[in-house]
């Protein structure tokens, strides 16, 4: 995850209170997805950004695996064609698998 | 309690990225960034006392005051072990840690480690000098990095044995030692064709250098009208060899004019090779440097014209770099002059 992102992930998070803040990725592969949920659950795995050494331990979930929560015609409109080309399967695994590991919200 | 000094970029310290390449060395107390990682894999014996942030342009482009610079900075420490990076495959930072940790060694003789992408030229460069653990290519990489580069550091830092490569996770250093094994030689050369023959997995015992393939050019469409070169490095001299080309590890090159010369005899010729037997080049050079081969193509009309002039080395144990070099410069000489194809003869 790029050092502004990280930033901002950082200072939404502590203005608003960890518990209260869920970050939605859209990452297009399953390795640079799982890589994001973990910058913002167990923190950065580069030890480059804002991130490095800070647990935020933060709800963490991919679009695919929101898709009930969505409006149907928005999703569609919006996800609809990449969700028919990307392996949601393993991004959805991936996402799965840190966010059981670190997420604490 | 093991002291440690840790080297990174302006990125990993959390300074920025290509915009900040050019900000001077600092060095902050404790860890920062990759620190962060490699404390937990050092363990308790060892602490990172400081950590040194450069910029990857500015270490590049001022290497020597940048290198004494940092020097000092990390001599007020005293560590006992100096680490730096992992670069991946940055270019600039890994020449960077290459670099400082060669000084490093060389100064203050304590062990020092890096951790790059094979590809990274600083690999190239320093893996020769120092230990370089092999990492991925990107940072994506840096958990497997960290615990290696630390296991191996401490290794070197206690004194204890290092293993070759493949058991240490280093970038292999091209440093071959001696060892007793209980097998003969040619039992263990024919162990290994046997389950190369079966197709099963085998460790060569004599790793090659890694050589870059040339491409070839496109064909030539029209040999009628081109003007072909010849160049060998099989040492073929006008008799004497004027310009002492050394029969190994040759330093330099010869070109010769060859304008109105039809064959090349034992009078005239001979080759300045010291890695094959010579008698038969010496009684005919052509068999080397095929000019009456050429000469008679030329009169036939099948090639346009044998160029006037034939480059000449010795390939007789000669670097790679050497070779490189000879070619760089005589390269450009026959574009100049109008070659469009070289005929290139070894021995």
């Amino acid at each position: 995850m790029d050092l502004e992102n990280q930033k901002r992930v950082l200072e939404l998070s502590e203005k608003h209170g960890k518990e209260n803040v869920v970050v939605v990725l859209g990452a297009s592969e399953a390795e640079s997805a799982g890589l994001a949920a973990e910058t913002v659950t167990a923190g950065d795995p580069t030890y480059a950004g804002p991130l490095a050494g800070v647990s935020l331990g933060l709800g963490v979930y991919h679009i695919f695996e929101l898709k009930d929560e969505v409006d149907a015609d928005v999703y569609d409109e919006q996800c609809g064609m990449m969700e028919m080309v990307l392996d949601i399967d393993a991004i959805g695994a991936e996402v799965k698998s840190i966010r059981d590991q670190y997420s604490k919200f | 309690m093991i002291k440690v000094v840790h080297y990174i970029n302006q990125f990993y310290g959390g300074i920025g990225g290509e915009e900040k390449a050019d900000i001077k060395p600092e060095i902050r107390k404790g860890t920062v960034g990759p620190g962060m990682a490699l404390k937990g894999a050092l363990g308790e014996d060892a602490q990172i006392v400081a950590t040194v942030i450069c910029g990857d342009s500015y270490f590049n482009e001022n290497l020597e005051e940048a290198t004494s610079e940092i020097l000092e900075m990390v001599k007020e420490y005293e560590p006992d072990l100096f680490i730096a990076g992992p670069a991946f495959n940055a270019g600039r930072y890994g020449v960077a840690c290459g670099s400082i940790c060669k000084a490093v060694k060389d100064s203050l003789n304590i062990p020092v480690i890096s951790g790059m992408y094979p590809e990274n030229p600083g690999a190239e460069m320093f893996k020769k000098d120092l230990h370089i653990i092999e990492t991925a290519n990107a940072a994506t990489g840096m958990r497997q990095a960290i615990p290696a580069m630390a296991k191996l550091s401490l290794k070197l830092v206690k004194g204890e044995e290092i293993g070759p490569p493949s058991d240490e996770g280093y970038i292999p250093r091209g440093i071959r030692k001696n060892i007793f094994r209980e097998e003969r030689g040619s039992k263990r050369a024919v162990n290994i064709l046997v389950a190369k023959l079966k197709g099963e997995e085998f460790e060569t015992e004599y790793a090659m250098p890694d050589f870059d393939r040339v491409e070839p050019n496109p064909a030539i469409v029209d040999l009628k009208n081109a003007k072909i070169a010849l160049v060998t490095s099989g040492g073929i001299v006008p008799k004497g060899n004027p310009d002492r080309i050394e029969a190994s590890s040759a330093s330099k090159y010869g070109k010769y004019d060859i304008e109105g010369v039809t064959d090349l005899t034992a009078e005239t010729y001979e080759t300045a090779h010291g890695g094959y037997d010579p008698v038969y080049a010496n009684e005919d050079a052509d068999r080397v440097l095929p000019v009456d081969v050429m000469r008679d193509l030329e009169k036939e009309g099948i090639i346009g014209g044998l160029h006037r002039y034939f480059y000449t080395t010795v390939g007789n144990g000669t670097s790679v770099a050497n070779s490189k070099k000879f070619a760089s410069t005589f390269t450009k000489e026959l574009v100049s002059d109008g070659v469009q194809a070289v005929i290139l003869t070894s021995t």
